[in-house]
């Protein structure tokens, strides 16, 4: 290990004292799954070939042994920044004091908010064991991040499979200080369906808001489908997440969730918003002859959008000419959904210093940290 | 006889001694308000502005690679070994020699400088002539 060189330049730290920031996705990383060890019992160690348990010999055979759900697109660079490597070498986002050196105190963040970067089971076949997981990965973020550092609030995550577990795990753990909303991957299963609404219940009384961020769309045999069949490449299945968004969104609003749930937000992260207009005209444009369908729609369905639900600026869309994302967003009145997101330590994140130049003050605020406060629990 | 012409206008200014940049190896070089990345990648010198032209991350922690280079649809070839710098954030390509991008050559570049191994020191040749000059040695855990 030779000496790092990580200077910050004092015009960009001058720059940024005088604002407020919420980060709304920032991703902490487990080193390897054995540092789950200590909040499963020995039956999941067990099923997850960790602890005492540890058993490599077939472990790249195929059906040899339990393999984490990991994504089949492959990153044909890296999926994590190359100067986000910790000092000691580890894993961009394996190590919480260098993450608040490397990220809070270059920007002033005020708080960070975690969402689980390493992978998520809530698309695995094996629900038990999923749950199992999930719970571990929720003790140990707390724990290991949430404890050390008070500007890190943090995303408990849930089982989409079992809404019944998913509610017992925000009774365990919702109200605890820090848990700032709860993280719901997707699946096969389209948010509005009913399905989903004893977690909707919960987080509502909770004050928690859903959080939605891409993970499970490629992982396991519960993840979703990309529409017109599987992407051939990393650059195809990654221009098309947001798909993924807009028809959760189609789905939330028009199964009647917020006429249900009028107080609950939805933020989806890492899906973009320059969409926001076309999703916004088609759903009024159809709505206006086919509502009696759903006839329990009291609004536009572009008023429950900007009422409920809540969008991270990244990986924010580049247009040919950089005011056109202002217009975009004054076009469909979206200043108070906008939430921003770095989504360090990833390879699509974003630099706060060079993004909203142009952006009136005003609207820099709400997307800074007003909209944030009003959607998040702090 | 361009470069010749354009060298002598330039300002001469006498880095550091050449075995102090190893295959391999970088240094960070501030020249008053400007950050330069000198780096030897297998015994050529190349000398980058510190500075992702698109949002501004610090180049110097970029991979050095090859890539797949341009070819027929459901072809790839894989070529330009050692050639290209990485942006370490977004994975922007950049040609060291040219500092020219892969996907847009013509319209977006990074700023490269005139480095060359001379009389066993590296020197920098600037078009300003610099009031203070700052070396720093610099390790990152990748190529």
């Amino acid at each position: 290990m030779g000496t790092f060189v990580k200077e910050k330049k004092s015009n960009e730290i001058n720059e940024m004292n005088a604002v407020s920031l919420i980060d709304c996705d920032v991703h902490p990383y487990l080193s390897s799954l054995e540092e789950l060890v200590p909040y499963l019992d020995e039956a999941y160690q067990k099923q997850l070939n960790i602890g005492k348990f540890r058993n490599e010999m077939l472990k790249n055979q195929n059906n040899g042994s339990f393999t984490f759900p990991m994504g089949r697109y492959g990153n044909p660079g890296h999926v994590l920044r190359m100067d986000a490597i910790t000092p000691s070498g580890g894993i961009p986002g394996s190590d919480p004091k260098f993450l608040t050196q490397d990220l809070f105190d270059r920007y002033n963040t005020t708080y960070g908010i975690l969402n689980i970067g390493h992978g998520t089971m809530g698309a695995y076949h094996n629900v038990n064991l999923a749950a199992a997981y999930t719970s571990a990965a929720n003790d140990w973020l707390y724990d290991k991040w949430v404890e050390s550092d008070k500007r890190f609030k943090m995303t408990m995550e849930v089982v989409p499979l079992d809404p019944q577990l998913s509610v017992k795990e925000i009774e365990r753990i919702g109200r605890k200080p820090g848990i700032a909303g709860i993280n719901l991957r997707v699946v096969n299963i389209p948010f509005g369906k009913r399905h989903f609404w004893p977690i909707y219940e919960i987080a509502e009384e909770y004050g928690l808001p859903i959080l939605v961020h891409p993970d499970a769309e490629n992982t396991a045999e519960y993840a979703p489908d990309q529409a017109i069949g599987p992407a051939s490449s990393y650059i195809e299945w990654h221009t098309t997440l947001p798909i993924i968004a807009m028809r959760q969104i189609s789905s939330l609003v028009f199964e009647g969730v917020f006429e249900k749930f009028p107080k609950l937000k939805f933020a989806f992260i890492e899906y973009g918003f320059a969409w926001l207009p076309h999703l916004m005209w088609r759903m009024d444009k159809n709505w206006k002859g086919l509502r009696q369908e759903v006839p329990w729609l009291k609004l536009p369905p572009s008023e429950y959008i900007r009422r409920n639900i809540r969008l991270g600026t990244q990986p924010i869309e580049e247009p040919y000419k950089p005011n056109h994302l202002l217009e975009l967003i004054q076009m469909v009145n979206a200043e108070d959904m906008l939430l921003f997101c770095s989504d360090y330590p990833h390879w699509d994140g974003d630099n706060l210093k060079r993004l909203f130049l142009r952006f009136p003050e005003e609207l820099k605020k709400k997307i800074y940290f007003e909209n944030a406060l009003e959607t998040f629990k702090f | 006889m361009d470069q010749v012409e354009k060298t002598l206008n330039q300002n001469r200014l006498v880095l550091f001694p050449a075995d102090q940049l190893q295959p391999g190896e970088r240094k960070l070089v501030k020249v008053d308000q400007i950050e330069i990345a000198v780096m030897n990648v297998d015994e050529n010198i190349y000398a980058i502005r510190n500075e992702c032209p698109h949002q501004g991350i610090s180049m110097i922690y970029g991979s050095i690679s090859g890539t797949m280079v341009t070819s027929k649809p459901q072809e790839y070839q894989y070529g330009m070994e050692n050639e290209l710098i990485k942006c370490p954030l977004h994975g922007w390509e950049f040609d060291l020699k040219t500092g020219r991008s892969v996907f847009s050559p013509n319209q977006v570049s990074l700023h490269i400088y005139d480095v060359r191994k001379e009389d066993e020191n590296i020197v920098l040749y600037l078009r300003r002539s610099p009031e203070k000059v700052i070396v720093q040695d610099f390790s990152c855990n990748h190529k």
